[in-house]
């Protein structure tokens, strides 16, 4: 056990886990914490609340494709989104740095106010702290957020031969945050895919029995979050590897940077685990919606003698993709 | 000649391959993982037995230079800056990456040219660049180095830790055990120094080369040819064109040659090797961190005894890294391999890095 919390405790991969369940669920323990979605699930009189929170600390605050704001409010209804629920309000809770400028605060603001419109909640309580200069950089957000699930959607048990489908091109706001932090002059057609998941509400409800679970891989990317889903089933997983999509910018930019757009956050796109019958149906229905127009099937799970999840290409070499160890990957969200 | 194949058929073509299994060697980081990451290594068995060989420049940075590199980031109003995969090799105790969570001033540049901007912006402080790598990387060391003194900076020195490809070759092959009939060629040094460095190989030792690039469709190509030519000795062929000339970029050999000169290296797990490192000519002695601040010469042409135990101490463990850094031993070989060594507790050098033989192998192996 570490004495001292450490950058690679917040990189959401095995080290994040391991501080969560030794010292926040350790002493946290109930079923809803336990359950471990991203939004705790409960009755509430005769409606079924989902209820989530999530803290932004991005640097840049700005970036290519949005800024902290947007992430803060895009963050945290995409995790009511993929919990089956209909976001509805938010609460927010900003502690900024004594010499922070107005203006960028006004600005952020005003982009929460624009997604807040489009994704239909309103922000109904908050709360503001300023610390003196140099006890934080810039500024930190925190959202959380209430929805109701109408649907009745819940999780389900995942069979071999589930396939695994991803609504858009991977890995493409932790790429952008990465060039920006490792001060690389290229120009090229990438930015962060930060965005509302609510548009894919309608095909949650219309399948929501052949939608085994859901989840939207940031932090750790789509390599994290499969693993997550193998850590509930006895089953491994396969992966086409000519089938995930990746936009050759942000191919090009891993390259350069030496990382795997698997391990790299998305921030508007969601990982679902759909019945292998249903499969086709889903995915049309998602690429009939803008924001789902890239889906595609990626991979399923599969009986193996040793679970693992691997990646099989075209010519037949296959690598395993490991669980996430640690990174330096700057923060991300 | 002429004719384009698909990977399957040059894979089918090696699997008809006759004779006994034919050994290869790469020397680059990036060919390992390319091979690792498309499972190329398991789809060419057994007519070709791939060896990973010392080209990971990480893998091979002796531990007396990571603990002198952190020693460094403890004196006053200094910034070390250096390449990420370096951060999580360990010194004798310790790596940088445990002295920047200590909140020691350690930054990873992409390029050496932004410790330029970096100097430039801090005048109060003196930053230190790790300048660890091969010939890919020494010319931009000393386009920074000069960019420095045409710049006037005085704030600004770096550590060379860099290492030359020819030397280390010649280390292996000169070891009549070797076994090894082939070398895939590090496509990026090469593109560097040019095909004609790598002619050696073939001339005086009678071992095929072939300078690949990194696709998928590069590497299955570069091991088609070679077993293609497998009964001819000394093979020799330049896949890389269009990035490999046969001179080479004469521009950066013209850098490398006027800041640095080679002296001896010493490489972790092996040893000493004659010639294989880099050293600032007099002219640039300025920005050299390692005279600067008086930093004991570690390209120094003799072991300590500390060394030597050292490596009989590894040996003792059983980490057989000299040998799978030398292509004598694959990773699975070696007892501690995935038990006592894993990423997370590595013990020899080839865990150590991301590029590592043994890391890669333990990443993508299936």
């Amino acid at each position: 056990m570490d004495e001292i919390i450490k950058l690679i405790h917040g990189d959401g991969g095995k080290h994040t886990s391991q501080l969560i369940e030794e010292i926040f669920y350790k002493n946290f323990q109930n079923k809803y914490l336990l359950d471990q979605g991203d939004a705790a699930t409960f009755q509430l009189g005769n409606e079924l609340i989902s209820y989530t929170t999530d803290s932004f600390v991005v640097k840049p605050i700005f970036f290519r494709g949005g800024n902290i704001g947007k992430l803060a409010v895009c963050g945290t209804v995409n995790d009511l989104v993929v919990s089956g629920a209909t976001p509805l309000y938010l609460s927010t809770g900003f502690i900024i740095e004594e010499g922070f400028e107005r203006k960028k605060l006004e600005k952020i603001v005003e982009t929460m106010r624009d997604m807040c419109t489009q994704a239909n909640v309103s922000i109904v309580t908050g709360d503001t702290k300023v610390v003196e200069k140099g006890s934080l950089d810039e500024i930190v957000i925190n959202t959380s957020g209430v929805g109701v699930n109408y649907s009745g959607y819940k999780k389900n048990k995942i069979d071999a031969g589930d396939k695994i489908l991803i609504t858009g091109g991977i890995g493409e706001h932790g790429t952008t945050i990465a060039v920006d932090r490792y001060h690389m002059k290229i120009s090229g057609d990438y930015q962060s895919d930060c965005a509302l998941l609510t548009p894919f509400l309608s095909v949650v409800n219309e399948y929501k029995e052949a939608i085994k679970c859901m989840r939207d891989p940031t932090r750790g990317g789509v390599a994290t979050v499969l693993h997550e889903f193998m850590k509930t089933t006895e089953y491994g997983i396969c992966l086409y590897e000519e089938e995930i999509p990746i936009k050759p910018s942000i191919r090009a930019v891993n390259k350069l940077l030496g990382f795997d757009p698997l391990y790299m956050a998305c921030e508007g796109r969601m990982v679902l685990v759909v019945k292998r019958e249903e499969a086709d149906k889903v995915l049309r229905m998602l690429q009939s919606i803008e924001s789902g127009k890239d889906t595609c099937i990626i991979g399923e799970f599969a009986q193996m003698e040793d679970k693992m999840i691997y990646s099989r290409n075209s010519f037949g070499g296959k690598r395993i993709i490991p669980e996430l160890v640690s990174s330096i990957l700057p923060r991300i969200c | 000649m002429g004719k384009y194949l698909r990977i399957e058929e040059m894979l089918s073509s090696i699997h008809n391959m006759d004779g006994d299994s034919y050994t290869i060697m790469e020397v680059c980081g990036s060919h390992t993982e390319a091979i690792k990451k498309y499972g190329i290594g398991e789809l060419v068995k057994p007519q070709i037995r791939l060896l990973s060989g010392p080209g990971c420049p990480v893998c091979v940075t002796s531990e007396d230079y990571i603990d002198k590199a952190i020693e460094l980031t403890k004196v006053k109003d200094i910034i070390i800056t250096t390449f990420g995969d370096m951060l999580r090799v360990k010194g004798r105790k310790e790596n940088l990456l445990e002295q920047k969570e200590k909140g020691r001033d350690i930054r990873v540049l992409y390029t050496p040219i932004d410790a330029i901007d970096l100097a430039r912006a801090h005048m109060n402080k003196e930053i230190i660049f790790l300048a660890v790598g091969f010939e890919t990387t020494a010319p931009i060391i000393a386009l920074a180095i000069k960019k420095a003194r045409q710049e006037k900076l005085h704030n600004l020195s770096f550590y060379i830790g860099l290492k030359r490809m020819k030397p280390i070759l010649r280390y292996i092959f000169n070891d009549s055990d070797h076994g090894i009939k082939g070398l895939i060629c590090p496509g990026h040094v090469a593109s560097v120094v040019g095909e004609h460095y790598f002619e050696f190989i073939s001339k005086e030792y009678g071992i095929s080369g072939v300078i690949a690039g990194f696709e998928s469709k590069d590497v299955v190509q570069a091991l088609y040819y070679l077993s293609l030519n497998k009964e001819k000795s000394g093979y020799f062929n330049n896949l890389y064109r269009q990035c490999v000339s046969y001179q080479g970029n004469q521009k950066a050999i013209e850098l490398m040659e006027e800041v640095f000169d080679d002296c001896d290296a010493k490489l972790r797990g092996i040893g000493i090797i004659e010639g294989a490192g880099f050293h600032i000519q007099k002219e640039y002695v300025e920005y050299d961190a390692s005279v600067r601040y008086q930093l004991e010469e570690h390209n120094v042409n003799k072991m300590t005894d500390k060394e030597i135990n050292k490596c009989q101490d590894i040996k003792r463990n059983k980490c057989v890294c000299s040998d799978i850094l030398l292509g004598k031993s694959e990773p699975k070989d070696c007892p501690l391999y995935g038990g006592k060594c894993t990423p997370e507790h590595p013990v020899g050098p080839c865990m150590i890095s991301g590029e590592g033989s043994c890391a890669i192998s333990y990443k993508y192996l299936v």
